[in-house]
């Protein structure tokens, strides 16, 4: 768990982050959004004390940061970074393995460890392995970042805008895949990102950010649904909002029993978003759809009064 | 994975290692030659300087005043790689980084002394011999390492200094993994282009009593001997010429090293 309560940061007279307080219980995912020079990294880096905080407390499981040794509060937390600063002169499964190193695993431990990981994150192994950081795509290099953070299996994970080099469809897939990875590892997350449809996607937590002080917090459908004031709506895209909220919802919690009628011709797995099967009417000239299940057998069907009708009565938190 | 890292690299050397070697080797042969067998050109320095009693110089053998060359520019950079290399560290860690602007004007300073000026200075408190013309290689050769560590410290890419840190490395870890290797070709080439002005320097030791390469030179002005002072310039220049080739392989393989596997 990471707990900041009224944190500030000042840098001589200028206040970087003033008395912010945020909570990410363990497991969660916590997204911190906002225009650049918010204050969002400063707050990323002062958990792992490469800058040191000014006022207020910064609690990690339980135990406030100051009592513990910087070095060895770092090697207990993962960071990724946007230009991943893997060390170029290190081969990839070298710089995988640099924190297990420092806790002084056997060399027999880092190099399963630095497999697994690699296969976790979709590296080949025998391909990958030998290669140097220049020599890997963007993507790639990522993933090695992402694996490198992950290697000595910290609890908490910081992640500073790791996406936001890379084109939009490496992104997206390596957004996916952090989803799916989240899923599967429960990992403590802090993730700084000033685009808001990735926050979105990936947070259970949603943190608006603005001039160093904290807008507004909460779920993420909870912001779109009321957002704080004008700046909080236009970061979540105006009125582009309705949509980014179907995004958000899944058809198989708003689907109907089948009806009497017919089945209707497009069909829509149930784990699609609402935003998409909204797409979907729209292409396919339709105002209903059948739901599929993954064996593509329908289990129930969605009308575009339905979505309308559950975008109005919406006041609950579907996502869990 | 160390092996693994030195095993592709000798994969991928046999091809080039060939014309790598071939220049400081063909250097470092004529040197060689021309230290023990510089008589045998004597019909050459005779055409030169047909009116001279004596047109090969036999004051010293050859190899005897390279072997006291090298000694002067070895001690010189020894001891200026040693204080280059620790002063480029010293300033640019977080409890040194206040005598940053005094170290690169002294260094700098250094460079805008005239060597012949240094020795003028140093024979005074010094005397006369070898001791005043290492000091003055010493000054004259500092700078070009004490720049190129700080550049090549400065330049390493803050992302990868953070990262390093994050991950938990302690600051001497981050100094000789990571900081030092990525800066190592910057400061070679320092410390190449300080020993080979030095070897170029170290020739004047021999108007204060310092017996080196230099000699021939100077006698061979003051006699008004061509010969001498080509055998000397010929040597002092095959000399340069090998150790900065030697550089070059050096500087060519640290660079494969971190740049390819």
């Amino acid at each position: 768990m990471i707990e900041l309560s009224h944190v500030s940061k000042r840098f001589g007279d200028e206040t970087a982050v003033d008395d912010i307080s945020l909570r990410v219980p363990k497991g969660k995912f916590c997204a911190l959004v906002g225009t650049s020079g918010c204050g969002k990294s400063t707050t990323l880096r002062m958990i792992n004390r490469l800058i040191e905080h000014s006022e207020g407390e910064i609690i990690l499981d339980g135990q406030a940061i100051d009592a513990y040794d910087p070095v060895k509060l770092r090697r207990r937390i993962g960071y990724v970074i946007q230009h991943t600063g893997l060390f170029p002169h290190w081969s990839v499964a070298r710089n995988i393995g640099l924190v297990p190193r420092l806790l002084k695993w056997s060399t027999a431990d880092v190099q399963s460890r630095v497999a697994e990981l690699m296969d976790l994150l979709g590296l080949p192994v025998d391909e990958v392995g030998h290669k140097y950081p220049h020599q890997l795509s963007g993507g790639q290099a990522q993933r090695v970042g992402v694996a490198r953070a992950l290697a000595a299996d910290p609890d908490i994970l910081l992640m500073d805008e790791p996406f936001g080099a890379l084109d939009p469809i490496t992104r997206e897939k390596l957004q996916d895949e952090l989803a799916k990875l989240q899923a599967r590892l429960h990992k403590t997350v802090l993730f700084v990102t000033h685009d808001m449809d990735e926050a979105l996607k990936l947070a259970d937590h949603l943190v608006v950010m603005r001039e160093g002080r904290i807008v507004q917090q909460g779920a993420p459908l909870a912001l779109l649904q009321n957002p704080a004031d004008p700046f909080v709506e236009s970061l979540l895209g105006g009125l582009e909002r309705g949509l980014k909220q179907a995004a958000l919802t899944r058809v198989k919690d708003h689907m109907t029993s089948m009806g009497p009628t017919l089945p209707a011709q497009s069909r829509i797995p149930g784990t699609f978003s609402l935003r998409q099967a909204l797409s979907m009417m729209l292409r396919d000239h339709s105002d209903r759809l059948t739901v599929v299940d993954q064996h593509d057998v329908p289990v129930g069907e969605l009308s575009l009064r339905r979505i309308i009708k559950e975008a109005q009565l919406d006041n609950g938190n579907p996502r869990e | 994975m160390e092996t693994r890292v030195s095993n592709s690299l000798s994969a991928a050397q046999p091809p080039k290692k060939a014309p790598q070697w071939l220049w400081p080797l063909l250097w470092g042969a004529l040197l060689l030659i021309s230290v023990v067998a510089m008589s045998a050109a004597e019909p050459l320095f005779r055409w030169l300087e047909p009116d001279a009693r004596e047109v090969i110089y036999d004051r010293a053998e050859l190899y005897v005043l390279l072997g006291r060359h090298l000694f002067v520019v070895g001690v010189a950079a020894v001891v200026t790689v040693i204080f280059g290399v620790a002063a480029g560290i010293a300033v640019t860690r977080r409890w040194g980084r206040d005598f940053l602007p005094l170290v690169a004007q002294l260094a700098s300073l250094g460079q805008t002394f005239p060597p012949v000026a240094v020795l003028a200075l140093a024979v005074p408190v010094l005397g006369f011999g070898t001791l005043p013309i290492i000091v003055a290689l010493m000054l004259y050769g500092l700078l070009p390492i004490v720049r190129n560590t700080l550049a090549g410290l400065q330049g390493v890419d803050v992302d990868i200094k953070t990262a390093a840190h994050a991950m938990g490395m302690e600051p001497a870890q981050i100094l000789w993994q990571v900081e030092l290797p990525l800066a190592a070709p910057v400061i070679l080439a320092g410390i190449r282009t300080s020993i080979t002005i030095n070897i170029a320097t170290a020739a004047l030791g021999a108007t204060i009593g310092a017996s080196n390469l230099g000699d021939p030179i100077i006698s061979g002005i003051v006699n008004g001997n061509m010969a001498y002072v080509l055998q000397g310039a010929l040597t002092i220049a095959l000399l340069a010429l090998t150790v900065d080739s030697l550089f070059d392989v050096l500087q060519r393989q640290l660079r494969a090293r971190l740049s390819d596997g």
